[in-house]
């Protein structure tokens, strides 16, 4: 069996969600649920924290599409932060790199998002 | 209560009297009249003689049976009154026993009235013996069972109503898992066809015999010696994905059928993915679709990658590679989703190799924490192999999955196209 946490903390841009373990069919369930239990506001960012994802597969891919979907429906907007190396890889085989934006970490993702909704100059 | 008197005092047996009066109404109650008792007990009582023939029968049998006491006494057997499954008992266990023991008890046996109805009753027989010992009549009661019936049959109806609940749910399982087979099969070509100059192989391993498997393949023609392939993955298990599965399928082949150019294929596919799956669950697949035209001694090959991992190729030279598709974008989840065509060719020893993620992210290590086999491995793996005809290539990969064992939890398709290095008109000529 494989194995996920996920820890979910507030940040002033929105609900930031951080993932250590493996993402797979066992345990991608678990991305879902938690997904659903954050609080959503219109022009807020969900950010998921993938610094300590070890492994993703199909299942994984479709958890991230699944909250792509949520947040656009909310009026939000959804980031990843810290993908290692070997997750970046699989991204990119599936194409997710071109949708979603990465950032270094959810500090950077959070500076990122403040400044597209107050850009410089009226 | 018909004594005055209190239960106390009574058993006391204070009062002058009292204790006498008591009984003799009890006496009167009782005993007024034994053949009154007899006759109209709450049960039938029946004496016959060792031959069968009825020598008394008292009223409460007689009403229930509808007989006259003239019709019955001295005329009938006690078999006369059992229906013919209760003669038999009686001539192999009741009568036997009865000589034997000398009484029988509660047995179970079903009366004939004379309108013919039937009535269950329980039957204790003894066999009074006369003053030298010998046997001279048999006492029987009968009881009436058809309450007792009843409740039988209560319990012998829900238990036929179980029983049938419970063969209707097996028929229903056995009916399910057919057409779950059925449909499981329709997901997958049921054998490759035979192209001109081309060996084609694949395998398929199902994870779960119980599950419909998400992945897929296919080989197909499109007219003009040109044919079609694609091999893919639906995120998901079970009758939805296996849903998406179908959708996917049909699309490829008759969007090919129109314009079998894969880039134009596979936006086709995205179309029809996104525009039914929109709303609600993300339903979508990593596909590659490719199209193999004859040119010279081989083929040519233009083939598209949907989010799929990349294709293997081995050549004749003992080489093999990735043929990457970077930026291609898995189908179904986006409106407008990028698609990454590439081009090559298969000459005389040449094969490509088409596979989905459950080969590559198959467990090696043990535990939880366990190393996936991964695209390294599998990139040395063909080198090992190559040059590699397609049926050999399965083979080898077929055995690669069969040592994973429970690393292997996951479906897993590959596919093989590949040029024989003799072809067969080379051969003959």
């Amino acid at each position: 069996m494989s194995d996920l946490h996920i820890t979910t903390h507030a940040t002033p841009a929105g609900p930031a969600l951080a993932l250590r373990g493996e993402l797979d069919h066992h345990s991608a369930p678990l991305l879902r649920e938690a997904i659903d239990r954050v609080t959503l506001h219109a022009d807020e960012q969900m950010v998921l924290d993938l610094s300590g994802l070890t492994f993703c597969d199909s299942s994984g891919i479709t958890a991230f599409i699944v909250a792509r979907n949520r947040t656009l429906e909310s009026g939000a907007a959804i980031a990843l932060a810290g993908t290692p190396p070997h997750i970046l890889r699989v991204l990119r085989i599936v194409g997710l790199d071109q949708i979603f934006p990465l950032h270094p970490d959810t500090g950077t993702a959070a500076a990122v998002w403040a400044q597209t909704r107050n850009p410089v100059g009226p | 209560m018909t004594c005055g008197t209190g239960h106390g005092r009574e058993s006391a047996g204070s009062g002058p009297g009292s204790g006498v009066s008591l009984e003799a109404s009890f006496s009167a109650l009782l005993e007024d009249d034994i053949d009154d008792l007899y006759e109209n007990a709450p049960c039938g009582y029946l004496s016959t003689l060792l031959d069968g023939q009825i020598a008394k029968a008292n009223t409460t049998l007689l009403t229930w049976l509808g007989y006259r006491r003239e019709e019955m006494v001295g005329r009938m057997r006690f078999t006369d009154l059992l229906t013919v499954g209760g003669k038999l008992y009686h001539e192999t266990h009741f009568g036997p026993l009865l000589r034997m023991q000398g009484g029988v008890r509660g047995i179970a046996l079903e009366l004939k009235a004379a309108d013919g109805t039937r009535l269950p009753v329980l039957v204790t027989s003894t066999v009074k013996a006369g003053a030298d010992g010998e046997p001279q009549l048999v006492r029987t009661t009968l009881v009436d069972a058809r309450d007792r019936r009843a409740y039988e049959q209560e319990l012998l109806r829900g238990r036929q109503e179980a029983e049938a609940a419970r063969e209707q749910a097996e028929r229903d399982r056995a009916r399910l898992q057919s057409v779950l087979a059925t449909l499981q099969q329709s997901l997958l070509p049921p054998s490759l066809p035979v192209v001109p100059g081309l060996e084609a192989a694949a395998h398929y391993h199902t994870a779960s015999p119980d599950h419909l498997g998400g992945d897929f393949y296919d080989l197909f023609t499109l007219g003009n010696g040109r044919w079609g392939f694609f091999l893919g993955d639906v995120c998901g298990k079970g009758p939805e994905a296996a849903a998406v599965t179908s959708l996917t399928r049909y699309t490829l082949r008759a969007a090919a059928l129109h314009d079998a150019d894969p880039v134009t294929v596979l936006g086709i596919l995205n179309t029809a993915l996104h525009e039914k799956y929109a709303s609600g669950d993300a339903r979508y697949c990593t596909v590659i679709f490719g199209t193999l035209t004859p040119r010279d001694d081989g083929f040519a090959v233009s083939l598209a990658s949907g989010g799929h991992p990349p294709v293997l190729v081995t050549r004749a030279d003992g080489t093999a590679r990735y043929l990457p598709t970077p930026g291609g974008c898995l189908v179904g989840a986006l409106p407008d989703a990028p698609f990454t065509a590439v081009t090559t060719t298969l000459a005389p020893g040449d094969t490509l190799l088409l596979y989905t993620d459950g080969l590559t992210e198959a467990r090696i290590g043990t535990g939880s924490g366990g190393e996936r086999y991964g695209d390294d491995a599998l990139l040395d793996f063909a080198a090992r192999l190559s040059p590699v005809t397609p049926g050999a290539a399965i083979t080898a990969v077929t055995e690669l999955l069969r040592g994973f064992g429970d690393g292997l939890d996951d479906d897993t398709a590959v596919l093989c196209l590949g040029v024989p290095s003799v072809t067969p008109i080379e051969e003959s000529s």
